[in-house]
């Protein structure tokens, strides 16, 4: 009989999110208390797994350091605390800006709070898993939970509609993912990513045919998750539907998780057929960022604006991607920005259209820079940093992945990419044209929630601050990959 | 002074930051002075920074103010060479002149503090963009005045036409932006850094010809479409719909200039890229006989005046194109003095005129204006090029250079000379129109002089305009010298050093000019119906140049439409559901609850089904191509 290595250090940090999870409903039961006292432990929840995961990033001397535990289902390694770091930001801000949702969902909120942090452990174990089998695992939970939370209000038909959309979609593509893990399997007789790359390195197949089909459909499983063209069409729709104040959080999410598992599985397990998948993933790249940004310039409503930019923004992470594993500090730099600013854009979208409603038409924020001169401000920083205006830490971003491709001889997706985020420009200086040059009707001034405010104040800092010092974060980024 | 260097950039930004805040409060004409006196404190501090070179004994800096981006080589770093201290010279000084003017010309304004949040932005933009230290920061200052010009365009954006030309400004501009960050990024790739010193060191030994005639092409992709040339110049007509301040200021003095500044940044590069070089000449001396033509026909004061400035950025190009940086830059600098003050003269005609721009419903302002009408004389005749007025130097050094190249470059010669006497032609034009002659107002307008505030601006340009040309003679060369450790280690052209080549070539285009001059006041002194005739007696040509040959509708045509059809078109295959998405949700969960209702649409679901199949077999088939697996 075997017994599994067990290292409870590996996975502390979700342990601390599920107790929350667990907690919140227990405490919900028993007590029926003010959401306050449930976004407390939300908090507490999410800073002691912040706290873990420091513990475990001293505890792991160098970026090569890794450890397999649990029958080699998970990787204790900084790559994976480093994505733990961002995605606990993102649920942190996601809950302070659509507060006023979780308000108002009263004695839901319990619920809502609670899937918001199993999904964060479902993403958060598609980021520390290095074993297919647990990586669907973690897909799964977070999926699920996004699904529901998709649906929370379930008095409107179109926050209904987005959560059954998002889960028929949904399901459909982890059905695909699973397939492609299967044909992987049927490939290399392995499930584990390590395995899977010293069968390949020990191997020369010469009937590729099935590990290609697996690999094409887990792509295609993940590109559903991180909203790439063609794959993305369900997003708009999703975040145009369910309510404000968590869309954020899902979006943010998924990216973060999405990209986790690609890259862990893509540069982990198959760094031996990067020529095979790089292409592939260039011209999904190129596709996302083509139809993300030109469908985005003729968007109305300022959340189907996003969902297209967070289409077009996949394609520029992917174009790291395909640079293969020398860009990945830079991916992740550019997650840490980005999701980050996705959340920050949709608490201002619901602070200003409601956080429980459904679509936020472009004409809502006419003028805001007179109703509320802090919202349009903390929107603007928003918006040039997802336009990657420098100083923002956009630009740095969006360089640090264009030049690792192009390195990687990537000239011409490179060329597309710029092209795209010339026009992508456009498309948020609309908004800000809107919100400044644009007389104010009769719209009330929106006041968002203390959390909600904190929340800009930390999300437009970080923009600013990691565009003129990106230096440390940088750093941190790259300490945690052993290139 | 150069450890306050930093002060430069700084002022005119905390001007705009205290002035967003505390602007509306302080209220007119405080705000404006606030920021007049950011502005001239950037001057100042500029000035001093730059003595020791004017001495002769300054050295090149390099200020590192903060590690932005070392990994790439971006440092937040400030250059402070000659060619920068002399760009923030003219971009402060004529700036304050600038500020201190539109405290006059704003008054009355609802949103006259937002107006110098903007303009003291602006400054503070261009400013980053000429004293970068790398091609990080002159990017960052690149996008930041394109950003700031659209605001400008736009400030009066409840007229529709200034809407639309913010619009217009923004869209042409990406087109060179995109060539510009194409161009940004080989640059990393080929040196590892964006840093000045670092590229132009090596230059020569990274760099053949290939590589660098496509970053050469690159940079002037987005040179053209800052600095208008063609075939991106057709923002800048319409750009005029901004505040007169405005266009005198960026539209003409300084923004539009960053085109011909980068190109003589770069000479390093275009040394390597005799094509690229080459190519930038021809269409900067196109553009200029291009523009100059245009000019001849506007009735609009400012128009003339836009087309006028497209001509002279193409001289500018020519010259630097020529290889004859310091001739460039000079002509950069006296252009930056006469043409501010023919803007400014012009705003304070339009001032007077109780806002109208139509010059055949002007005449006889002379007598009325005497202070605009003498320093609108002045400059007219600087840009004319008649000795000793300023631009007379700048544009025959140009020429000069051109002839001595000798090839192709007499060619672009021969179509300099030209321009310079359409220039004579459409300046005295406005000229006579607008002062001289009797007068041809509309009911109820009483031109009058204009305030202090704008007087004074004019005559201190004035008198840049008349004198600004002895900086650089062929007896004194002083600005030749001035910019001699610029441009260490490269190749600048030289005019023809002989007087009697000097006088033969001076005596051409003094010739051209006094012909366009001459035949401008002929035409034009007579009375309304012999000049009305006299257009009309030229024919088709006149009418093509007054609809400026009608490239606006050509590219409607080409490009606009043909863009529309597509974006609608993608929006409708891939986006149903842009404008209304909540009528189908209902209609959606209507269809699930069973009722009998079925609107028109219907399973999108299974549309976005059929696009994730699609793509997925795509995918799929793609990769067993690639990997062979079949």
């Amino acid at each position: 009989m075997i017994f599994p290595d067990v290292s409870w250090a590996a996975i502390a940090p979700e342990i601390a999110l599920v107790a929350g999870a667990v907690a919140i409903l227990l405490v919900d039961v028993q007590w029926k208390p003010e959401p306050r006292v449930l976004g407390g432990i939300v908090a507490l929840s999410v800073v002691a797994a912040a706290v873990l995961s420091v513990g475990q990033w001293f505890r792991l001397d160098t970026p090569s350091d890794i450890t397999i535990p649990f029958g080699g289902m998970i990787a204790f390694d900084r790559v994976s605390v480093l994505a733990r770091f961002v995605l606990l930001a993102v649920t942190a801000m996601g809950v302070a800006g659509g507060w006023r949702l979780f308000e108002r969902l009263g004695r839901r909120a319990a619920e809502a709070l609670a899937l918001v942090l199993l999904a964060t452990v479902g993403f958060s174990f598609m980021a520390s898993s290095i074993h297919l089998v647990m990586i669907f695992l973690g897909l799964e939970v977070g999926s699920i939970s996004l699904y529901v939370l998709a649906g929370i209000t379930r008095e409107r038909p179109d926050s209904d509609e987005a959560a059954m959309k998002y889960f028929l979609l949904g399901s459909f593509a982890s059905a695909v993912f699973i397939y492609g893990v299967a044909l992987l399997f049927a490939g290399t007789g392995r499930l584990a990513l390590l395995g899977q790359r010293a069968f390949l390195d020990a191997n020369i197949v010469t009937r590729p045919a099935v590990l290609l089909i697996g690999m094409a459909l887990v792509i295609v499983g993940l590109g559903f998750k991180v909203s790439a063209a063609p794959f993305h069409t369900w997003a708009p729709d999703v975040y145009q539907g369910a309510p404000a104040g968590v869309v954020g959080f899902m979006a943010a999410g998924a990216k973060i998780g999405g990209f986790a598992a690609l890259t862990r599985i893509l540069f982990t397990g198959f760094p031996l057929m990067a020529d095979e998948w790089a292409s592939v993933v260039a011209i999904i790249s190129a596709l996302s960022m083509g139809i993300g940004v030109v469908l985005a310039l003729v968007q109305d409503d300022v959340r189907r604006m996003l969902a297209y930019s967070g289409v077009a923004h996949a394609g520029f992470i992917l174009t790291g991607v395909v640079a293969g594993a020398a860009a990945e500090p830079g991916i992740w730099f550019y997650l840490a920005a980005y999701t980050i600013q996705l959340v920050a854009g949709f608490a201002i979208v619901a602070a200003v259209t409601g956080s429980a409603a459904g679509r936020s038409g472009l004409d809502a924020f006419a003028g805001l820079a007179v109703r509320s001169p802090f919202l349009a401000a903390a929107f603007t920083v928003t918006l040039l940093g997802m336009a990657g205006i420098p100083l923002t830490s956009g630009f740095v971003a969006k360089f640090g992945v264009f030049v690792s491709a192009w390195q990687a001889g990537f000239s011409w997706l490179v060329i597309v990419a710029v092209l795209a985020s010339v026009v992508a420009f456009g498309v948020y200086l609309r908004v800000i044209v809107v919100m400044y040059m644009r007389e104010p009707g009769e719209a009330a001034s929106p006041t968002p929630s203390t959390a909600a405010r904190w929340m800009l104040v930390a999300a437009t800092v970080s923009t600013i601050l990691f565009g003129v010092l990106p230096q440390p974060l940088l750093d941190l980024a790259r300490n945690a990959f052993s290139v | 002074m150069t450890d306050l260097l930093w002060l430069v950039i700084v002022l005119p930004l905390f001007g705009s930051v205290f002035l967003h805040f505390f602007g509306r409060r302080l209220g007119e004409p405080v705000a404006g002075w606030v920021a007049t006196l950011a502005m001239a404190g950037s001057f100042v501090v500029a000035f001093g920074a730059a003595l020791p070179f004017f001495r002769g004994t300054g050295e090149n800096l390099q200020v590192v103010l903060w590690e932005w981006m070392p990994a790439v080589g971006a440092t937040f770093e400030l250059t402070w060479d000659p060619l920068a201290a002399l760009m923030t010279l003219i971009v402060t000084g004529v700036g304050s002149l600038i500020h201190l003017y539109s405290i006059g010309y704003m008054s009355g304004d609802e949103r006259f503090s937002r107006f110098f949040v903007y303009l003291n932005l602006f400054a503070a933009s261009m400013l980053t963009l000429v004293l970068a230290g790398n091609y990080a920061m002159l990017f960052l200052g690149w996008e930041l005045v394109g950003l700031c010009s659209y605001l400008l365009i736009s400030f009066w954006f409840t007229k529709p036409s200034a809407a639309a030309a913010g619009k217009k400004a923004f869209v042409v501009n990406r087109i060179g932006d995109f060539g510009f960050m194409v161009g940004l990024m080989l640059i990393f790739t080929s040196f590892g850094t964006l840093s000045y010193a670092g590229i132009f060191e090596r230059a020569p030994e990274v760099l053949d010809t290939g590589v660098a005639t496509a970053i050469g092409l690159l940079l002037l992709v987005g040179a053209i479409g800052k600095s208008a040339q063609i075939p991106l110049y057709v923002w800048l007509p319409d750009a005029m719909e901004g505040p007169t301040p405005v266009s005198a200021l960026i539209h003409a003095a300084t923004m539009v200039t960053a085109g011909v500044y980068v190109v003589a940044r770069s000479a390093p590069i275009y040394q390597l890229a005799p094509f690229a070089a080459g190519t930038v000449a021809t269409i900067g001396a196109l553009t200029a006989l291009w523009a100059a033509s245009i000019a001849l026909a506007q009735n609009d004061i400012k128009k003339v005046l836009a087309y006028s400035t497209i001509s002279q950025l193409g001289y500018m190009f020519l010259g630097v194109g020529a290889a004859a940086y310091v001739a460039g830059v000079f002509h950069l600098m006296t252009h930056a003095f006469f043409k501010a003050l023919l803007f400014l003269g012009a705003g304070s005609v339009i001032h007077g005129m109780a806002d109208e721009q139509d010059m055949r419903k002007m005449g006889g302002l002379a007598r009325h204006m005497p202070i605009t009408a003498i320093t609108m004389g002045v400059a007219t005749l600087a840009i004319a090029g008649i000795p000793p007025f300023s631009g007379f130097w700048s544009k025959d050094e140009i020429l000069g250079v051109a002839f001595e190249a000798g090839g192709w470059f007499v060619v672009l010669w021969v179509v300099g000379v030209v321009t310079a006497m359409l220039t004579a032609f459409y300046m005295t034009r406005q000229f006579v129109m607008v002062f001289l002659g009797e007068p041809r107002w509309d009911e109820g307008v009483h031109p009058h002089e204009s305030p202090r505030t704008m007087t004074v601006p004019l005559l201190v340009l004035a008198l840049l305009a008349f004198g600004g040309g002895f900086v650089n003679t062929p007896w004194r060369t002083g600005l030749e010298h001035f910019l001699e450790p610029a441009f260490e280690g490269v190749a600048v052209a030289q005019p023809p050093k002989e007087l009697s080549t000097f006088f033969l070539l001076g005596g051409v285009s003094v010739v051209a000019g006094v012909l366009g001059i001459v035949a401008a006041y002929l035409a034009y002194r007579r009375p309304a119906e012999a000049w009305r005739r006299f257009q009309e007696s030229l024919g088709a040509p006149w009418r093509w140049w007054e609809q400026a040959y009608r490239v606006d509708d050509l590219y409607g045509a080409l490009v606009v439409a043909p863009g529309k059809a597509l974006a609608e078109r993608a929006a409708f295959s891939f986006d149903l559901r842009i404008v209304d998405g909540a009528v189908n949700g209902v209609a959606w969960v209507v269809r699930r609850v069973g009722t009998a209702l079925r609107p028109l649409q219907t399973g999108f679901v299974r549309n976005y089904g059929v696009v994730f199949v699609a793509g997925t077999v795509a995918v799929v088939a793609w990769l067993l191509v690639v990997g062979r697996g079949i």
